[in-house]
Parts: C-alpha cells; sequence; structure tokens
C-alpha cells in the first residue's frame, strides 16, 4: 500500500511567507495535486486574512484608484489594437508586402492555403452545431454562468469510440492550470482529455475514453490544476448532453 | 448596474470578464485593507501603494485563477498583498553586518527592535481585535515573538532564527504550533 505524504507541517510558513524559496517550489508543486493540502492551506490562509483584517486600516491615497483603472482602460485600449492588427487578414496583408523572393513566395501560398483551410474548418464546425441526422454524431457544448460566452462541440467517430473536442472564446489559462474534459454516465465522471487554449480563446484535443463516446450521457469541461485532477474540482466553464 | 449587492465571488467573475466596474468596486471593498496591511509590512505609503496597485492589478489579469472553494475572496485578496509586500520588503530592505540596531543576546523575551519598538507593542498597537489581541497573548512567548517577526516584518524561518539565535527547527515549530493554536481559536 503506498503511503500518501502532506505537506501540512509547512503550511504555517508558506501562508505566512517564511518558507526559502526551494521550500515554495516543492509545497506548491505538491499542492497541485493534493486537495488535502489545499483544503488544510485555506484553513491556515484563514488565520493569516485573520490577522491582517485586525490590523489599523487607513485609506489609501485616491490617486492609488484612479491610476489603477486608467492602467486598465489603456491595457484594454491595447489589447483591442493588438487583435485588430493581429486578424488573420491583415496578418496576411503583411506577409504579402513583404515577399520579395521566391521563398517569400511559397511561404505566402503556404499561409493562403493555411487561411483557407482554417476558415473551412471554422465554418464546418459552424455546420456541425446544426446537424441533427449526419452520420457523425456531434455534441454542442454551451458556457455556464462561469463562463457564459464560451462554446464547443465534441465530433465523435463513426464508430464512437473516439472524438474531437473543439472549444473557442474560453480564457488563457495559468502555467498552474488547465481545462479538463470530463465523460458522464450514471453519475461517474471519466477523463476525456486536458488541455489548453491559445491567447485567442480557442483550443482543440483528441478524445479518449475506455468506452465508447456514445456510451456517455453527457460531458462537461472544468478548469483544474495542470495536468488534471483524477476527479472535477474547478468550476465548470462548458457542458452538454448527448 | 448597481454592483453593491453582489457578493465578492460574482465580482470575480464579472472581473475575468473585464468589467471594469467590477474591479472597481472590489478595489472599493478592500482597497483600504490591502493598502492596510501592506502599509504594516513596508512602513512607508509610497510601497504600499505600490502593492496595493499591483496587487489588484494582478486580480485583474487573473481573476480566472480564483476559486471559491479554496478561500473566501478577501483571504485570497489578503494572500496576494502579503505576499507581494514581503516581496518588495525582501528586495528592498537590507540588513548588513554589525548594524545599528543592537541585537545582543537575545533571549526569548528580548527581541529585534523596530524603531524602538518590540514586535510586541507593535502587534498591540497595530491590532484592533482584542479576541485576537488575547489570543496572541495566551501564546507561549517564544511561538508569540516569532509569530510575530514572521507576520509583521516578513523574516523568512533562518532569519528569525538568526534573530532569535534559536535552531532552525526550533524556529520552524515554534511558529506551526502558533499558527495552529490561533486557527483553533478561529474556529471556536
Amino acid at each position: 500500500m503506498v503511503r500518501e505524504t502532506h505537506i501540512v507541517e509547512d503550511l504555517p510558513g508558506y501562508v505566512l511567507g517564511c518558507l526559502e524559496a526551494e521550500e515554495v517550489v516543492r509545497v506548491e508543486e505538491h499542492l497541485k495535486g493534493c486537495k488535502t493540502c489545499r483544503d488544510e492551506l485555506a484553513a491556515f490562509q484563514e488565520v493569516s486574512a485573520w490577522l491582517a483584517a485586525s490590523l489599523v486600516q487607513n485609506d489609501p491615497p485616491e490617486r492609488v484608484k484612479r491610476e489603477l483603472m486608467a492602467r486598465v482602460e489603456t491595457a484594454g485600449l491595447q489589447k483591442i489594437h493588438e487583435r485588430e492588427k493581429n486578424s488573420w487578414w491583415m496578418r496576411m496583408v503583411t506577409g504579402f508586402r513583404q515577399v520579395s523572393s521566391a521563398w517569400g513566395a511559397v511561404s505566402l501560398a503556404l499561409i493562403l492555403a493555411l487561411g483557407v483551410s482554417n476558415l473551412f474548418l471554422w465554418r464546418q464546425v459552424q455546420e456541425l452545431r446544426s446537424l441533427q441526422d449526419e452520420s457523425l454524431p456531434v455534441v454542442p457544448l454551451s458556457g455556464t454562468e462561469v463562463m457564459p460566452g464560451a462554446t464547443g462541440i465534441i465530433i465523435i467517430s463513426r464508430d464512437g469510440r473516439h472524438g474531437t473536442l473543439v472549444v473557442d472564446q474560453l480564457p488563457e489559462l495559468g502555467d498552474e492550470s488547465d481545462y479538463q474534459l470530463w465523460l458522464i454516465r450514471d453519475g461517474q465522471r471519466t477523463s476525456g482529455a486536458v488541455f489548453s487554449v491559445g491567447e485567442d480563446g480557442y483550443g482543440a484535443a483528441y478524445v479518449s475514453s475506455p468506452d465508447p463516446l456514445i456510451s456517455y450521457a453527457s460531458f462537461g469541461v472544468t478548469i483544474e490544476p495542470k495536468g488534471g485532477s483524477a476527479e472535477p474540482t474547478g468550476d465548470k466553464v462548458l457542458g452538454g448532453d448527448l | 448596474m448597481d454592483l453593491s449587492d453582489l457578493d465578492d465571488t460574482d465580482l470575480l467573475r464579472m472581473i475575468a470578464q473585464e468589467r471594469h466596474d467590477a474591479l472597481s468596486e472590489l478595489y472599493d471593498r478592500y482597497g483600504r485593507l490591502v493598502y492596510s496591511l501592506a502599509f504594516h509590512i513596508l512602513g512607508d505609503g509610497e510601497s504600499a501603494e505600490e502593492v496595493t496597485q499591483d496587487v489588484f492589478w494582478r486580480v485583474w489579469e487573473k481573476a480566472e485563477t480564483y476559486r471559491a472553494e479554496q478561500a473566501r475572496v478577501s483571504t485570497w485578496l489578503t494572500s496576494i498583498a502579503r505576499n507581494r509586500a514581503i516581496d518588495v520588503f525582501r528586495q528592498r530592505r537590507v540588513r548588513p553586518e554589525g548594524q545599528s540596531i543592537s541585537w545582543g543576546m537575545l533571549t526569548p523575551n528580548s527581541v529585534p527592535k523596530v524603531e524602538g519598538r518590540t514586535p510586541e507593542e507593535i502587534a498591540d498597537r497595530t491590532l484592533v481585535n482584542n479576541q485576537l489581541k488575547e489570543a496572541i497573548s495566551s501564546l507561549p512567548a517564544e511561538q508569540r515573538s516569532a509569530l510575530i517577526l514572521a507576520f509583521f516584518y516578513g523574516y523568512s524561518h533562518s532569519q528569525i532564527a538568526e534573530k532569535l539565535q534559536e535552531p532552525l527547527g526550533t524556529v520552524k515549530t515554534r511558529i506551526r504550533m502558533a499558527v495552529i493554536k490561533l486557527r483553533g481559536l478561529l474556529k471556536e
């Protein structure tokens, strides 16, 4: 029998910021995969929060908030500008202007081919969402109240054993988290894929399962620690029924 | 839309959707707490202002990483604020050998002073929660000193061991026992 090891003894020092750098790395690695220790950490963090809330408090100068909101506003405008600059059409136009050699012409041809195929694939996904009686079963996924704008689809192979998950409008997660697809049947959840999305919120993953995908009643996507979890622990962001 | 009726978790969801007004509301609720915590650790307003902005900027960028099942929003914010303040403290404060403060032969009841005040005096003047003050006072002196050095000064285990001239393992145990005891009192 494998005895579980925990790092509960290190958590008070971790919460108070007393650990050395390498200790912090070890603790944080362990926390990613240990719910027991994460629960203990939460309880110890309450102590630190209690101490903080009990301090004599003073208002910060108004300029702190003013500068913060200005920074947020500027970052938002910059993001819009970057999106427009990096739109696939603008990239193609920029690429075309920079072509000046045979290699450039080949690159341009590739860019055009990829652009067309990308557009074709996306249109195909959009069309598949409305299909009712095609031979390939499809499961549309809708955003939950956590991510109402998110969307996705699972395309299941003809024999029902494999699938492809495509998602869109999901925020890119930090280094500590991944999205995870769950296959749900009789209240049991089985992991189908662990994946990430790009900056544009778009992602795809191959779905594998011990049983045919068409034997599951519903599907869900949650946010989990990096590498995935044995069972769902985070917020559900997408869901759909077969 | 009046956001003042929303709970903190809903505000964070809206911040994750890049709602500026939600961030503004969250700042109105917790800006004072974050600033005050940073001020107590760093000791100067300018640094505390910088940390306060950093904390809420991080909230803006990482709102989607918040997990309601792991901690309350205020606890999450406090954790980010304290970590950031300690980072700044450690980057900016250098304690040379032979410093002006006389460490002398340190005993558990004789700990380093900052600006003429002992950690206990600092804790007594800065904590407004009487229950918490009593809880800290009820700790054994050795645990109390170590906890205050950790929480208010942002010292690491090894730094506290050096200041108190105690073994590293002893300091780790004292801090752990102090936090566990406070956790038990908090549960009550």
